[in-house]
């Protein structure tokens, strides 16, 4: 026998969950206030949804003549072309908007990262869009998009692009990609900020290294920066696909929806099929696909999150 | 001030003994140090004592009081944290004179005390200021300050020293220990510093695995250690350990090694060897018991040297006896190199035999 | 101090040009403008009288500025100001009691989150997180039944009590980071020297958490401020609309005031631009949180 530098096992002492939760019993007053809001304001109505997603409900409200009708909502709106539409749509707006502001954001990080006169100006002004409110947007850039006196279009008329100008909101073609443009305008500075508090975690050592080992810029980019960038990228891009999924008032200030359905997503759907035409039921299963899809993308954030946690442990 | 007593405590982490039936006695005055490797046991021991976790079985006194199930602020007890645990948002003066507001002593009382202990650890100059704006001597000096603007029963200190640099270090020690001397004061020390213990302390308890090993005066420790874990960790250089086998030959007991020489035993010694519980035995030496030849000489076993390692006004040497390494101090003026073949005496008198299998020191029978 | 892309200047000082630094600067001006136009135009049609806005081609510079727009917002003797100045109001006091409320329910419960380790505690902490994902309107249909249900369709304390478990999650998780950094040997240091363990949280890290709280408050504030959806859906009675919703009916019943409509997106975005400006760096630190680890 050697004298035992690890620690010895305790005999038949296992405590059971209850007698756990008894000996912590004082801990969970702590949480409790928070718990209790969250109760009423998030398991109900996730609970309510699901149930209501089974029924046909009634135009006046009276959720006491509903009808049970199974999943024949979700058969109803899996079924439908204009379902397809929507998703169409949908995709088109979350995925380009995500994608074009991590860019947009990446890049501005990268010429924010090092010191200049001004920097912290200039941080300052390009996280504005970010923190005024998605409705005051919505007005400016309806404005800026309007068909007679909209700016945009009598710029680019004055430079020579168009004869007259273009009608942005009202045309089939444009509108998704005009509200996508307001979208980047408000979220991009999310992407810079968390990327510049991202680029402060490399390891100037290893530029360094990288450096003395003859690697150019891009290579010092692509070999050091960016692998250190990974989490933050990843959570970032979660983050913002989230934010584009649930985004709400940019479409449905400037179009509701509109026209024929161009800038319709499923969030302006869901809210149109509720408060709009009154078919909550129908609405509701809407709703349950939607949050399958971002239960979904939370499950990543979730794991992209705890993988940070483990590192730092 | 007052004794602390700590019987058969157990600390469990789910089903890991943290601490394992740990008794021993801290006598009123006394300067006990708490040593071992990290992970040994030792803080969760002191932070028991403190009562900052629940204690999982056993009974802790100070002074006559059982305070199993007391709270740390009705211990009467203070505390000297390794990252000081200063109040960040507090002044040097505000730090030293919470512990007596929160015991509700009136206001001039507050100032005379802390006054009192800002002058016995010349930090008056610094009350002022905020704990950041100090520098990290000054920092330990508040830490302790704050211990000792009340008259706590036991203090308890935490490696309070491990985070100042080497200088600063051997200074503070001998101040703390003339406070402690000064004041007759009680207090556990840890740290994982065998030298600290050894220079600070009136009694060592030397713990592994949750487990404590042995507990006694430095002296005794470093002279007798009761296994090879203490014997290794103890003491600087460490203790050589040479694992042999016993045979016998009519009368005469000798140590073998895997090599083939032969160690012949003293009487006394052979006595202990054959109490061993069987003929795996080590032999224990510490560096300035042992000595070198450079010729073959009667008693001595051959070995290599390793490496040699110039202190100043003592050489260590390491050399190789087959697979164990035995450190050897040397005069500088001994002209040694590298892979030299040496011949290593040690001395019956001083060496230190223990049983191969249980680690235990051994005994004459 | 740390080097990357776009820093190779010393480097590459020889060098005649530095490509990667110019097409970064040139880059950065474009977002400048990307960002700044918008905000310019507003403010510079907010400026022009209703005519002066209606032109085509436009009044680049406007010819007559006036601040007749701002005067009658601001004026509570005619009806488009009495009502601006209520919504401002309605706004401002649920923001404030959201934020209020927000910190007290998640203080304690991020500490706890951060010290102890109850069972569930992991589970609880998922579930608080997994709430950042919802959409609002998922939320919606049965919050606005369970608000008529409880009789507070129209009232201010259905949109607080909604804002707040919005902010709640995040606000957990900033928190949480904030106590996390605060070293349990300061608890433990107080609980010595004669606290208790309240005393000790009250006393000593409460104070100390106070950067993470005014981060979390700034958050609460901006979102509840800016929240649009469940306000107009709760919200009937034209009194108690808040700005976001208020600006809306505004713009229909005037839909032709275009200077007016930009005098009240200005007015609405100066507090949550100025608190951003003043508290700007516990923003940021509250915005990367928790998602950055170094």
């Amino acid at each position: 026998m050697s004298i035992a530098t690890e620690l010895a096992p305790a005999p038949g002492r296992r405590v059971g969950l209850m007698q756990r939760v008894v000996n912590h019993r004082a801990d969970y007053l702590y949480v409790l206030p928070a718990l209790a809001v969250m109760m009423i304001v998030i398991a109900y109505p996730v609970y309510y949804t699901l149930e209501l997603s089974l029924f046909k409900t009634p135009a006046n409200l009276q959720m006491k003549d509903k009808v049970y009708v199974g999943l024949d909502n979700y058969v109803t709106i899996l079924t439908s072309q204009s379902f397809r539409d929507v998703t169409v749509n949908t995709l088109i707006w979350t995925i380009s908007s995500t994608l074009i502001s991590f860019l947009l954001g990446l890049c501005a990080a990268l010429a924010l990262h090092r010191e200049f006169a001004g920097r912290g100006v200039l941080r300052a002004v390009l996280l504005v869009p970010y923190v005024v409110s998605a409705v005051a947007a919505s007005y400016v850039w309806k404005w800026l998009y309007h068909s007679d006196f909209g700016v945009i279009g009598a710029l680019s008329v004055q430079f020579g692009f168009t004869d007259r100008p273009i009608n942005f909101l009202d045309n089939l073609y444009t509108v998704l990609p005009s509200l996508i443009v307001v979208n980047i305008w408000r979220e991009f500075s999310f992407a810079m900020i968390m990327l510049m508090a991202g680029l402060q975690t490399v390891p100037d050592q290893l530029l360094r290294a990288a450096q003395v080992d003859g690697a150019n810029t891009w290579q010092r980019f692509w070999h050091v920066t960016f692998p250190h960038l990974k989490g933050v990228s990843m959570v970032t891009l979660l983050l913002l696909m989230v934010a584009n999924f649930n985004s709400f008032i940019i479409p449905w200030v400037m179009t509701g929806g509109g026209p024929a359905g161009a800038s319709d997503i499923w969030i302006t759907q869901i809210y149109q099929l509720a408060f709009g035409r009154q078919r909550w039921g129908l609405a509701s299963a809407y709703a349950v696909i939607l949050f399958v899809v971002l239960m979904t993308l939370g499950y990543f954030y979730v794991k992209a999150l705890t993988r940070g946690d483990e590192a730092r442990a | 001030m007052a004794q602390v007593v700590l019987r058969e405590v157990v600390k469990t982490y789910g089903n890991l003994y943290a601490v394992n039936h740990v008794s021993l006695t801290v006598e009123d005055g006394e300067f006990v140090a708490l040593v071992g490797p990290s992970g040994c046991g030792k803080t969760t021991t002191l932070n028991l004592v403190a009562g900052l976790m629940p204690i999982s079985g056993g009974d802790i006194y100070i002074g006559d009081t059982l305070v199993n199930d007391l709270d740390p602020k009705d211990r009467d007890i203070a505390m000297v944290f390794q990252n000081y645990a200063l109040y960040p948002n507090k002044t040097v003066f505000q730090n030293l004179a919470f512990p007596l507001k929160m015991r509700k002593l009136a206001k001039p009382d507050i100032e005379r005390k802390v006054m009192e202990a800002a002058k016995v650890l010349d930090i008056v100059h610094l009350l002022k200021r905020l704990p950041r704006e100090l520098s990290g001597g000054q920092q330990q000096r508040v830490a302790l300050g704050r211990a000792l603007v009340r008259d706590p029963k036991v203090f308890l200190m935490d490696e309070p020293l491990s985070n100042l640099d080497a200088k600063l270090r051997v200074q503070m020690r001998s101040e703390l220990k003339r406070f402690q001397r000064d004041l007759s004061a009680t207090v556990i020390y840890v740290t994982h510093d065998q030298l600290e213990a050894v220079t600070m302390a009136d009694k060592m308890a030397v713990m592994s695995g949750g487990v404590l090993q042995q507990y006694d005066s430095p002296a005794q420790v470093f002279d007798n250690p009761v296994n090879t874990f203490v014997a290794s960790f103890v003491g600087s250089p460490a203790m050589s350990l040479v694992p042999l086998t016993a045979v016998t030959r009519g009368t005469d007991m000798s140590l073998q090694s895997p090599e083939g020489w032969n160690l012949s035993l003293s009487p006394a010694n052979a006595r202990k060897a054959l109490s061993a519980s069987s003929d795996k035995i080590v032999l224990g030496a510490r560096h300035s018991t042992v000595r070198l030849h450079k010729q073959a000489s009667p008693g001595a076993v051959p070995g290599k040297v390793y490496t040699v390692e110039p202190t100043g006004d003592i050489t260590f040497v390491q050399v190789y006896l087959g697979a164990a390494v035995v450190v050897v101090s040397l005069e500088p003026s001994v002209a040694i190199s590298p892979d030299e073949p040496v011949w290593i005496e040690f001395d019956q008198n001083k060496m230190h035999l223990f049983d191969g299998e249980t680690t235990m020191a051994l005994k004459a029978a | 101090m740390t080097s990357t892309l776009a820093d190779t200047s010393r480097s590459a000082a020889r060098k005649p040009i530095d490509w990667w630094r110019w097409s970064g600067r040139v880059f950065l001006l474009f977002l400048l403008i990307f960002t700044v136009l918008p905000m310019a135009w507003m403010v510079l049609t907010s400026l022009k009288s209703q005519f002066a806005a209606m032109q085509y081609p436009p009044q680049w510079w406007p010819a007559e500025p006036t601040l007749e727009n701002y005067r009658k917002l601001l004026d509570p003797s005619n009806s488009v100001g009495h009502e601006f100045l209520q919504y401002f109001w309605n706004s401002l006091y649920v923001s404030v009691a959201t934020t209020i409320l927000g910190v007290v329910v998640a203080v304690p419960a991020a500490y706890a989150f951060s010290r102890f380790r109850f069972p569930g505690r992991t589970f609880l902490f998922f579930a608080v997180l997994v709430r950042n994902m919802f959409p609002a309107v998922v939320f919606l249909m049965p919050l606005f039944l369970l608000m008529r249900r409880l009789g507070l369709v129209g009232t201010h304390t259905s949109l607080i009590l909604t804002y707040l478990t919005f902010g709640l999650p995040l606000s957990i998780w900033l928190l949480k980071g904030f106590y996390d950094n605060i070293p349990i040997q300061l608890e433990q240091a107080a609980r010595i020297d004669g606290a208790t363990r309240f005393q000790a949280f009250y006393m000593i890290v409460l104070p100390l958490s106070s950067p993470g709280i005014i981060a979390t408050s700034i958050f609460s504030f901006i979102g509840a401020w800016n929240e649009y959806v469940y306000a107009v859906t709760f919200l009937n009675n034209k009194d108690k609309l808040t700005l976001p919703v208020g600006i809306q009916r505004y713009f229909t019943e005037f839909a032709t005031d275009w200077p007016g409509l930009m005098a009240a997106t200005f007015l609405m975005s100066v507090p949550v631009v100025v608190l951003f400006l003043v508290l700007q760096k516990y923003f940021v630190r509250a915005l990367t949180e928790g998602a950055v680890k170094s």
